[in-house]
């Protein structure tokens, strides 16, 4: 046992290293029975430590002898789903087209999936096989019981999908009488997934440790090497990843790291940023390497040889050169804006130069509204408008009457000033989010809108005698109302009270944010700013 | 000598020479000498310096002794009857355990591992055994003996018997109802239903029958309803369908009432019986509680007992007035012994696992080593502040558990320092640990949040504190400070890196959303509050150490 215990972790800690403590922790916990329920909090690579205890618990030596359901409450997200899952992996049943794509079926037939009861009856019935089938293996050690571990992945899902299984999961051993340890594995604290009145009880808690600077880098190289040994077996030409460009690749990986771990420590998240940006990094590397080889002899034996890589120098110019595109690949990559193929390619280091404007990409996933119709895009601008700047302060704001000098002192006297007398400073509108205002109000500073900002694009008729008369006619058009309903339609309205709903007006709530409406404005040359009752 | 340098330095040896006054100090020393600590070497060199150089060979092999200095210890007699065996020649050195080393000889690694599991071992079965040994306090075992003799009354006599096990956590209420079982001398049959599986009357009943079946090989009402099913067998489609042949409510009497008519007597375990209250007109509870109380001795009938268990001390308040009349009334009470010395011994005896090994060296070194753990004040200090606590002894399994599986052949004994990490593992948890690990965006958020929360906004969007990070960027980019060529002002931040770490924090529930999310709330205009407060934000900058974060959070807006 003890050499199992020395032989295994070698292997394991290589793969994932940093966790060596976790590992013999984990080991000598689960070991024997003791603790039915652990829960493990990882803030920091709940994935990675997700994979480490199932190959612990596969092929991990002392512990492999346990029976293993690994299942991610992501993808359970039924009761009967999460029965299915957990029976068939520690029964070990895969289900094929062959045995007609159905559960483990027991011993009877019946179903262990309708509801927690039989699913308790699932893991006797289990037991007693395994127990049989021990008995059967070896008559010795009868009395053994099996002991099985279920590890359930992303646990703080169960609270919103599965509230009812808590309890009973975090007392199956107590509830089946199968000597079962049960695992969460969350990035949130038990106290957040804890049902109340102390149904549950406490669990052993280990918490894991974020991984310091050596253990993230060496958990890179270990991808990269896995990498290049598969790409070797495979035979291909590409020299991306050949073995000799680990020294270069360490050096790389270090410089993502110091340039990127202000934001983001997660190994995987490096790992995707550092895997987008090195076939360009290497790009030029590789090609010196052909023009030194020259490009006569497609050699078979080539991918073996060993490149010569470049001298410190040359290093430390690469890796100035591609700092700035580090940090670009991070604002982009870690929120996932794009993904790291269209990335790399858009970041050729090449083709840089000439269409860098281009990858622009729809960063906000805002609505796009360049393509609207000069009316839709006054009415989202008055929908913005009656959406941040609060009702009383229209008559001020848009009133014709004493006009600027008014409007101005009044709108300088702003929330700001007010607030540092009161109590609580207030938060502008624009900060909290839309209001919803009634259709009326709507046209009302659409109209003032127009008549301010359009009167004098439109061509004069004649029958139009009064001031503001056209205006007043244009708002009457059937067109408006349709626009608005296409407005509504794509989202950058949002109409709030039901269509079916007749008493009265419609309300409705802007959909754009400010930086849309600021650039409608400034296509429509309209002074947003001095028509906001809180100014930028 | 050089061994004596490298052990651990305790807290006895102080306390002995402070107990024994200077001119006293040589003969104690001759008498046991105690030279494990740095203090003891140099109070060793200064008695080599007095004319009894034979006895300061001695120290290093006779340290054992060194809990002789400690009141009351049992180990005492028996170490200084062993301690005259070990003046013999310098030559059984290494056999003897004098000092504990720091690090594990490697061929001593099969034997820590085997005790590690031994000690596992034991505190599995820990509570079992406590019981036997009667020492588990006299609530417990006074229960213990009442519900053994009810159930012997049950099922030797065919009574028909209720009670209920009332008792906080991990006081022992389900180890002495099983034991209870298990110590009768015919096996009933035992029906284990459990509040928080069973969440209403139907599932119960269905549960009972399964139970039932698997314990006599007869089914119940089993064929009323595969009768049913054969009929609508025509549809192919059907049997593939999730219908659950769940019994309709009025089986309910009929299945209760023939578990008296069995060949043997029934024991029903109701574990949170609280919870089978809420069920609609407590109809389980009645029936089994009428089936109880109207079962006659002598009738041919075998007995039944309801067994409730449950922590809630006002359960029987719970029941309908007709459920309560037919309820005898018993409550048994289980409590955990309150005494430290009833824990300490506990944690002794868990600690003390015997193994089997063929190193002999392994055995003495080990009791050593318990012995100064179990004597050392602090930790002494340490369990009785978590006895004073609580008296679940589940929570004294688990940090025991995290003491013991902290030993490793780098630390391969158990110390003081493993103890206070693994109760501040287990029982006295820190809200929100790894704050100051956090990336720098996420750190932003919450000063940002924390600045909101000072101005009087408890609610707080994504849009909100965006700004304030701008206009902090904006302020600490209009005036840049260097130090040593390196800015000190605020990073830059993209506001979907930002969101990308708001989002993380809501995860983490540091952020919780205050008002339900619609598709209409854009995800920057959600509101949500921070879980944090001003003092742990704070916590976390000085922790991190960067100035420009500790600027903006101290700075009043």
């Amino acid at each position: 046992m003890a050499l199992d215990e020395s032989s295994s972790p070698p292997r394991l800690s290589e793969q994932f290293s940093g966790y060596e403590k976790f590992i013999s922790h984990i080991t000598s916990v689960t070991s024997s029975f003791v603790l039915p329920f652990l829960y493990i909090t990882d803030r920091h690579n709940p994935r990675i430590t997700a994979s480490l205890l199932n190959q612990i618990y596969r092929n991990g030596g002392d512990c492999s002898r346990a029976r293993f359901a690994h299942i991610n409450a992501t993808a359970c997200f039924t009761a009967r789903l999460l029965y299915d899952t957990v029976l068939n992996a520690l029964a070990g049943w895969e289900v094929a087209w062959e045995n007609g794509c159905q559960n483990w079926p027991g011993e009877d037939g019946k179903r262990y999936n309708d509801s927690i009861d039989s699913f308790l009856h699932g893991l006797r019935n289990l037991r007693n096989k395994f127990r049989e089938g021990k008995a059967k293996g070896n008559g010795s050690t009868v009395d053994e019981e099996p002991t099985m571990v279920l590890l359930v992945e992303r646990a703080e899902r169960l609270k919103d999908n599965l509230p009812d299984l808590i309890v009973p999961l975090t007392r199956l051993a107590e509830l089946s009488q199968v000597k079962i340890t049960t695992i969460l594995l969350s990035s949130a604290r038990w106290e957040d997934i804890k049902p109340p009145l102390g149904a549950s009880p406490d669990p052993y808690f280990i918490d894991i440790d974020p991984s310091s600077k050596q253990d993230t880098v060496d958990s890179l190289l270990f991808e990269f090497r896995s990498t290049s040994t598969k790409q070797a077996d495979a035979g291909t030409q590409d020299k991306t990843y050949h073995p000799s460009l680990l020294p270069l690749y360490e050096q790389y990986v270090e410089h993502v790291y110091n340039v990127c771990s202000l934001y983001t420590t997660n190994i995987q998240e490096l790992q995707y940023i550092a895997a987008a940006r090195w076939p360009g990094f290497v790009k030029p590397v590789l090609q010196e390497q052909n023009d030194a080889n020259g490009d006569g002899d497609p050699d078979p034996d080539a991918i073996r040889n060993e490149l010569t890589l470049p001298a410190s120098d040359g290093r430390m110019r690469l890796l100035k050169f591609f700092t700035p595109s580090l940090t670009a690949a991070l604002d982009v990559l870690y929120p996932r804006l794009t993904n790291a193929t269209d990335w790399a390619l858009a970041n050729d280091p090449d083709m840089q130069a000439q269409d860098e404007a281009q990858c622009q990409t729809n960063t906000e996933g805002s609505i796009i509204v360049d393509h609207l119709p000069r009316m839709s895009k006054f009415i989202l601008l008055a929908a913005f408008l009656a959406s941040t700047n609060p009702a009383k302060s229209d008559v001020r704001m848009f009133g014709r009457g004493a006009d600027k000098q008014k409007r101005r002192r009044r709108k300088f006297a702003s929330p700001k000033k007010v607030g540092a007398q009161a109590t609580v400073a207030k938060v502008p509108q624009r900060l909290l989010g839309p209001v919803v205002f009634p259709l009326d109000r709507l046209l009302a500073i659409l109209g003032a809108l127009l008549e301010e900002n359009d009167v004098e694009n439109r061509p004069h008729e004649s029958c139009f005698e009064l001031p503001g008369e056209q205006t007043d006619m244009e708002l009457g058009r059937v067109h408006i109302y349709a626009a608005i309903s296409e407005l509504t339609s794509m989202r950058a309205l949002h109409r709030t009270t039901a269509v079916e709903k007749l008493e009265g007006p419609p309300m409705y709530k802007c959909g754009i944010s400010f930086r849309v409406a600021g650039a409608i404005a400034k296509g429509l040359q309209v002074p947003l700013n001095d028509l906001m009752w809180d100014p930028l | 000598m050089h061994s004596v340098e490298i052990s651990t330095p305790r807290l006895f040896p102080k306390i002995t020479f402070t107990a024994s006054p200077g001119p006293s100090t040589r003969q104690y020393l001759a008498k046991t000498p105690t030279a494990t600590t740095g203090v003891a070497h140099q109070a060793a060199e200064l008695a080599a310096a007095s004319p009894s150089r034979t006895q300061n060979v001695l120290p290093p092999q006779t340290s054992p002794n060194r809990t002789n200095q400690l009141p009351s210890t049992p180990i005492k007699d028996r170490l200084q009857s062993k301690s005259p065996k070990k003046d013999q020649p310098p030559a059984s050195r290494p056999q003897s355990p004098t000092r504990i080393p720091r690090n594990l000889p490697s061929h001593l690694g099969t034997c820590l591992s085997l005790q590690k599991r031994a000690m596992l071992l034991e505190l599995q079965n820990c509570i079992i055994e406590c019981d036997e040994d009667s020492s588990l306090g006299p609530t417990n075992t006074a229960a213990s003996q009442q519900l053994k003799d009810l159930l012997a009354g049950t099922v030797t006599r065919g009574e028909g018997n209720s009670c209920f096990v009332l008792g906080p956590r991990g006081s022992g209420k389900t180890a002495i109802v099983d034991r209870a079982i298990a110590s009768l001398n015919q096996t009933p049959i035992v029906i284990r239903l459990s509040g928080y599986t069973e969440l209403n009357d139907r599932l119960a009943l269905r549960e009972i029958a399964r139970q039932l079946s698997i314990q006599t090989g007869k089914t119940y009402f089993g064929e009323l309803n595969n009768d049913n099913d054969q009929e609508d067998d025509d549809n192919p489609f059907l049997d593939a369908g999730p219908s659950i042949d769940i019994p309709p409510p009025s089986h309910l009497p009929a299945l209760v009432s023939t578990l008296t008519t069995l060949s043997r007597s029934v024991v029903v375990v109701l574990d949170a019986v609280d919870l089978f209250a809420l069920h609609a007109r407590q109809a389980l509870l009645y029936c089994l509680l009428d089936t109880a109380q109207s079962c006659r001795v002598g009738q041919g009938h075998n007995g039944i007992a309801v067994i409730g268990v449950t922590t809630r001390i006002d359960t029987i308040n719970l029941l309908e007035k007709r459920v309560k009349s037919r309820f005898s009334g018993r409550m048994l009470r289980t409590a955990a012994p309150t005494e430290l010395s009833f824990w300490m011994k506990l944690i002794e005896r868990v600690l003390r696992a015997r193994i089997e090994t063929p190193e002999e060296e392994w055995e003495p070194l080990w009791t050593l080593t318990i012995d100064n753990f179990i004597a050392d004040g602090k930790v002494l200090k340490q369990i009785r502040e978590t006895v004073a606590v609580t008296h679940d002894i589940r929570v004294l399994r688990r940090i025991l558990v995290g003491v013991i599986a902290a030993l490793a052949p780098s630390s391969p004994f158990p110390t003081c320092a493993q103890l206070v990490s693994a109760i501040h593992a287990q029982r006295i948890r820190d809200p929100f640990p790894h704050l100051s690990t956090l990336p720098y965006p996420s750190i932003c958020l919450l000063i940002a949040a924390a600045h909101a929360h000072t101005a009087g906004h408890d609610a707080i969007t994504f849009e909100m504190l965006y700004d304030a990070f701008r206009e902090q960027y904006r302020a600490s980019a209009a005036a840049p400070i260097q130090i040593a060529g390196g800015s000190i002002g605020v990073s830059r931040c993209t506001r979907e890196v930002l969101m990308r770490e708001f989002e993380r924090l809501i995860g983490e529930k540091i952020f919780i959303c205050v008002a339900p999310s619609s598709t209409s709330i854009a995800p920057g205009f959600a509101r949500y509050r921070s879980a944090l407060t001003w003092d742990d934000v704070k916590r976390a900058v000085d922790k991190m150490g960067k100035t420009s974060l500790k600027k903006w959070l101290t700075k009043a807006q």
